[in-house]
This record gives C-alpha cells, sequence and structure tokens, in this order.
C-alpha cells in the first residue's frame, strides 16, 4: 500500500487522482456511497431522516475511535475504554441526582473519564515494558468492578433529573448535537494527528519507538497525554449514552472498546503501528453506522448484521495483504 | 379406505383452518414487533411462539427481535431501529427497569402502542404489562406448599438468588408477610434466608450449609430455577428427609420430582409460559385496536382464555395479571418437561 499516509519512500511521484482513487480512503470513499445505496434498495424505511434519528447511540462511540486510532498508531490498544464509559455514566448520574447544577454533572463525566485514563497512562509510562493489552485489561475490571460496587450488584441507577440529558440529546431541525460535535472533534484529531508535530511524533513512536527516543521525542509524554485524552473521550461518550438512556447500568459501554477498534482498523489503520490516517477511521465509522441502522430496519438479526460486520474487518485487514501478493505475482 | 376417507377429513379441515382466520381475526393487518432481552432464552421462546401463534391466528404479523447483547443499549438500538418502521405495536421484555424510557416513549410519541410481558420496564415506558403472577400470587403458593409438604409445622428455610434479586425480594417479603398474618402458619419456623447467588455450586454449598446448621429442617423453599436443581440434587443423592419446594423449571427438575421418598421434591412451581405469551398478544392486540389504553379498571376479552381486567401493578403502574401459577408434580411433570 504505497502512498498511504503520504510515508512512502517511493520518490517517483504518482499522479494526485490516480493515487487519490487508489488509496484506501478512496475506497472506503466508494464503499460509503455503495452501502448507501444498498441500504436504500434494501430498507425502504432508509432514509436521511430515519438515518439522523437513530444515529446518535452509535456516534458516541466515534469518540473513543478518535482518540483510539492515536493508541493503535502508537502500535498499542485501550481495551479498558467500555468500562471507563461505564465508570463515568454511573458516577454522573450519581451527581445528578444530588441536585448539582448540570455542567457539574457533566465536568464530573469528563473528569472520572480523564482520571480512569490518567491511571492507565500512568501505570504504562512509569512501567514502560509492561504490555498495554494486559494493564488495560486488568483496568478493564477494575473500572467496571467499581462501577458495579457503586450501583450494588446487577444495578442500575436512573437520573431523576432529565432535563440536562435531554437538552444533551436535543436537535437542530432533525440534526442532532452529537453529529455537530462528532465533525468538529473529527476534524481537530485529524488535523492534530495528520498536519502537526505531535500527530508526526506518534507516526515516529508507532513506526520504531527506540528510535523515536533517541531522536529526543518525549515517548512516555506523548503516551501519558494520548491515554489521558482517551479517557477524557470516554467520559464525553458516557454523557451521551446518558442522554440516550437517562441511566447507567453494569453492562453500561459494554463492548464498545471492541467497536471503536473495529473502525479504526477497518479505516485503515494499522494495529501493529506507525500506519493509518483518520481519514479513513472516520470514514469507515459512518459506512458502520449506516450499514448497521440500514440492516437493522429491516430486522436482519442483530447477530447476522455482527457477522457481516467481522467479515468486512478480515476483508479490509487482508486486502492490502492481497493485494500485495497480487502486484508480486504480476511484476514476476 | 379408511384411510382415504381420513386424509379427505383432514385436507377438508386444513382448508378450512387457511381460510377462516381471513375472516375472523380481530388483528387484520397489524404488525406488532416482539422485543427479547437477548437471543438463545429457550424460556423466553415459548411465549414468544404462544405470542406469534396467536396473532397470526388473528390475522396479525410478529417480527421477533433480538438485541446484539443482553443489554438495555442493545435494547435501545433496537427500539431505534423499529421506530423507523411502521409497526402499530411494540412489545418489550425490558433489560433495565428505566433506560429504556426515553426511547419507549419516543415510540409511543409516534402513536405506536408498547406493551411488555417477562421483565416490565417503569410505568413511564409501557401502556401496560402482562404480569405472569402476581407477587402476592406466589408468595401464598409457595407458602401453601411448605404448610402441606411440612405437614403443617416445623423448621423451614428459604434458598434465593442474590441478596439485591429484586423479584427474589419481593417473593420473600410476601411469603414472610403471608406467614405473619394467617394464625395457620404459626407454627412453621423460617430459620434462614440462604443466598446461592444462582451458581450451582454455591447453592449446593448453602443447601448442604442448612441441613447442617438445622438437622430438622423440614422443607427448603428455593424460588429461583438454579437454586431448586441444585438443593434437588443434593437433597436426593444424600436421601435427606428435609424436602423441597419453589420455583423451576420442569426439564430441570423431571428426574427429583415424585410424591414418594425416593424424590427430593413433592411438587413445585411456574408461571405458564404459553399462557403468558398468548395473553400478551390479545392484550398488545386490544391495544392497537382501542379496546383498551392501559388505564386501571379496564377490561377486554383476550380470545378463548376469557375476560381479563386492567389493575394497578407493585410499581404504580397498570399491569394485567395471568393468574396463578402452575402446579408441576408427578402427574404432569413429563407432559411439561417436553415445553420447557
Amino acid at each position: 500500500m504505497a502512498g498511504k499516509s503520504g510515508r512512502s519512500i517511493n520518490n517517483v511521484p504518482e499522479a494526485p487522482i490516480k493515487k487519490m482513487i487508489l488509496s484506501w480512503e478512496g475506497i472506503l470513499v466508494v464503499l460509503f456511497v455503495l452501502v448507501n445505496i444498498f441500504c436504500a434498495v434494501f430498507s425502504e424505511f432508509y432514509n436521511l431522516k430515519s438515518l439522523l434519528r437513530q444515529m446518535p447511540i452509535y456516534l458516541a462511540e466515534v469518540f473513543l475511535m478518535l482518540p483510539m486510532a492515536y493508541i493503535l498508531v502508537l502500535g498499542e490498544i485501550d481495551i479498558s475504554v467500555g468500562s471507563i464509559v461505564c465508570l463515568s455514566a454511573t458516577m454522573s448520574c450519581i451527581v445528578c441526582n444530588t441536585g448539582a447544577p448540570f455542567i457539574v454533572v457533566v465536568l464530573t463525566g469528563l473528569v472520572v473519564g480523564t482520571l480512569c485514563g490518567l491511571v492507565n497512562g500512568f501505570i504504562l509510562t512509569r512501567f514502560e515494558e509492561l504490555p498495554p493489552m494486559i494493564v488495560t485489561l486488568a483496568t478493564q475490571i477494575i473500572f467496571r468492578g467499581i462501577a458495579e460496587i457503586v450501583l450494588g450488584s446487577g444495578g442500575s441507577i436512573s437520573a431523576t433529573n432529565t432535563d440536562g440529558f435531554r437538552l444533551l440529546g436535543g436537535k437542530v431541525g432533525s440534526v442532532p448535537y452529537i453529529l455537530f460535535l462528532v465533525v468538529i472533534l473529527s476534524v481537530v484529531f485529524a488535523v492534530v494527528l495528520g498536519k502537526s508535530t505531535f500527530g508526526r511524533r506518534v507516526y515516529a513512536i508507532g513506526t520504531n519507538r527506540l528510535t523515536a527516543y533517541y531522536s529526543g521525542i518525549h515517548v512516555q509524554k506523548i503516551r501519558l497525554i494520548i491515554y489521558t485524552v482517551m479517557g477524557t473521550m470516554a467520559g464525553l461518550c458516557s454523557l451521551f449514552l446518558v442522554s440516550t438512556s437517562y441511566g447507567a447500568n453494569t453492562t453500561t459501554g459494554n463492548g464498545f472498546e471492541m467497536d471503536a477498534i473495529a473502525m479504526a482498523v477497518f479505516g485503515g489503520i494499522s494495529s501493529t503501528g506507525g500506519k493509518g490516517n483518520l481519514a479513513g477511521g472516520i470514514i469507515s465509522a459512518f459506512i458502520i453506522v449506516c450499514l448497521r441502522v440500514g440492516l437493522g430496519q429491516k430486522n436482519v438479526h442483530a447477530q447476522v448484521i455482527l457477522l457481516i460486520l467481522g467479515v468486512l474487518l478480515i476483508a479490509a485487514v487482508a486486502l492490502p495483504n492481497i493485494i500485495g501478493q497480487i502486484k508480486r505475482v504480476v511484476k514476476k | 379406505m379408511n384411510k382415504k376417507l381420513v386424509s379427505a377429513v383432514l385436507c377438508g379441515t386444513m382448508i378450512l383452518g387457511s381460510v377462516s382466520p381471513v375472516f375472523a381475526g380481530t388483528a387484520d393487518g397489524m404488525k406488532i414487533a416482539l422485543v427479547a432481552k437477548s437471543a438463545g432464552n429457550a424460556f423466553f421462546e415459548i411465549a414468544a411462539d404462544a405470542f406469534e401463534e396467536t396473532v397470526t391466528a388473528e390475522g396479525g404479523t410478529v417480527e421477533k427481535v433480538y438485541p446484539e447483547a443482553a443489554t438495555a443499549d442493545a435494547q435501545i438500538k433496537a427500539l431505534d431501529n423499529l421506530i423507523s418502521q411502521d409497526f402499530d405495536a411494540i412489545c418489550i421484555s425490558a433489560n433495565d427497569v428505566n433506560a429504556l424510557q426515553a426511547k419507549l416513549e419516543e415510540a409511543m410519541d409516534e402513536g405506536i402502542k408498547v406493551s411488555c410481558f417477562d421483565s416490565a420496564p417503569n410505568k413511564d415506558s409501557r401502556q401496560v404489562f402482562v404480569n405472569q403472577a402476581g407477587t402476592v400470587a406466589v408468595g401464598q403458593a409457595l407458602m401453601d406448599a411448605v404448610l402441606d409438604i411440612a405437614g403443617g409445622e416445623g423448621q423451614w428455610a428459604i434458598l434465593s438468588a442474590t441478596s439485591q434479586a429484586a423479584n427474589q425480594n419481593a417473593w420473600i417479603d410476601a411469603m414472610k408477610k403471608i406467614m405473619e398474618e394467617d394464625e395457620k402458619y404459626s407454627k412453621l419456623e423460617l430459620v434462614e434466608v440462604a443466598y446461592g447467588d444462582d451458581e450451582p455450586q454455591k447453592s449446593t454449598d448453602q443447601t448442604a450449609a442448612l441441613l447442617e446448621k438445622y438437622p430438622d429442617l423440614k422443607v427448603i423453599c428455593a424460588p429461583t430455577t438454579v437454586g431448586i436443581a441444585a438443593a434437588a440434587k443434593y437433597l436426593q443423592d444424600n436421601e435427606s428427609a428435609c424436602k423441597l419446594t419453589g420455583l423451576g423449571l420442569p426439564s430441570e427438575m423431571i428426574e427429583y420430582t415424585g410424591a414418594d421418598d425416593a424424590h427430593s421434591c413433592p411438587y413445585f412451581y411456574l408461571w405458564d409460559m404459553v399462557g403468558l405469551g398468548n395473553l400478551s398478544a390479545y392484550s398488545t392486540i386490544a391495544l392497537i385496536s382501542g379496546d383498551i389504553t392501559g388505564a386501571l379498571d379496564e377490561t377486554f376479552t383476550a380470545g378463548d382464555m376469557g375476560e381479563y381486567t386492567i389493575t394497578e401493578a407493585d410499581d404504580g403502574g397498570t399491569e394485567i395479571v395471568l393468574g396463578l401459577p402452575l402446579q408441576f408434580n408427578s402427574d404432569n411433570i413429563e407432559e411439561m418437561a417436553k415445553l420447557y
């Protein structure tokens, strides 16, 4: 996949249009259009209005995908985010029920999320040889465990004052607020990763951590920042999630980490680090959202939808490999 | 000759059977969505099949919807899908009491009727709940079983699931209240409420502990399917004099049910899932056709099940109570074990 993320060493520049279409992002845009055509033909209920109405709960996961892309580019993984969502949602509901003003509720969600992210980042940077998968597996259990203790086993909490959350789940016309926020944050995260020095450094660490370190990059500082931001975004996700259910329970955010990782990987962001860009992740997020809404509207079994997504994901990961092999065969 | 006659008669009934609903349907053209807690719950499927059968027989169609996981979030996604379509009603078994309120209110605002059964969302999220058996009715049936099996007097204990389980605690509280209020239970002594957390091993351990602590224990009442199956096996394997009753699944209890000394459980209870599915279907149809709105004291006819009245539920909303729990004993257990 030469040309991806503009980091190829190839010194013969390709024609820009050809490059764009052949890039993974180009393929994704085509796929996005195809998925929408398919859904519109498949389901008579599929239109912009129903799509916008059903979107919010899926869009909350995009908040997780954005920082997750950074972590994947680092060559790492964070599987604790679903639990962070659960804990932040629980805490903000508890604070909401004390009658605190809504701004305090929002801050609680964000702060709890940030603290959880900080814990992950602190452990991972303090003991840098620990594998992120195992550390975040542990914190996944710990964060959800805390939420379960607070909630009581099998328990749930509902916000008694739902005004604030109703506001958060509101719409301009038929466009939900969350869509605006997703677009704005997507641009910010994409620009920082793709265009800023910080982003360059993230790629450098993901490509070769040791080289990056010896080039004077503050590897641990950058990792700490990214894991912390991951937590903050999980807090943000939890607030919007609560605005769809006005409450939290022990299963809140279950499996969200995997959805976020799937969106990013489907978007061409390699889990081995140093490859991919956020444009791909964002387009693929919307492909997944549209596909789930479209298939869901025709009452295709939820398990079948998951199966289709799984097949797509494997195809997405395997495709660059297959293309590479074909190219090699052709060259011979 | 005989065979020909039989087949002719069968053909005739089949044709009649396929034609008659077109004339008789009270649910003609109705589209109802039935939302499960999750996929793969055999117990729920019995009610769901009965539900579908009834609605189809009345001329309507049912779409069974299974959320991707047994969570409220997954049910919210499923509800989102359904609201976008043109359903007349949604009948749901809720994964969470309060979490679905926003979505179900949205559905009702869109003119979709909302009924629920098996597990109810809160009173603001529904128009009516079809309850398998009232809390007091379950408590009464279990208390009478304990009294009967204990022979009128002696020590008994409860083996529950977890200490926080809402339905378990409601039944246990109802039993305690019934025991206090009526003189005939005065010679029964409730020695302990043990918690097996709905895990087979822990329930077995708790049963063993109860027998050790109280050698004169006459009856254990386990109002949980996991607890009763574990206790039944332990008591029977150890040939204990202590007997068992409670709420259980016939298919899991078939080996242990019998009135003689060789079996540990003389009889036990559970609701009638087929009846629950049928009644839920009739209630939902009545909601759509406008025969009921879900308000207190309304009455309607549930097909051949007869007349039902909407009553007040424990949570302040309204419900339709199916009736008394079903008793399973050596006479009917083999038949019932095939069903559930």
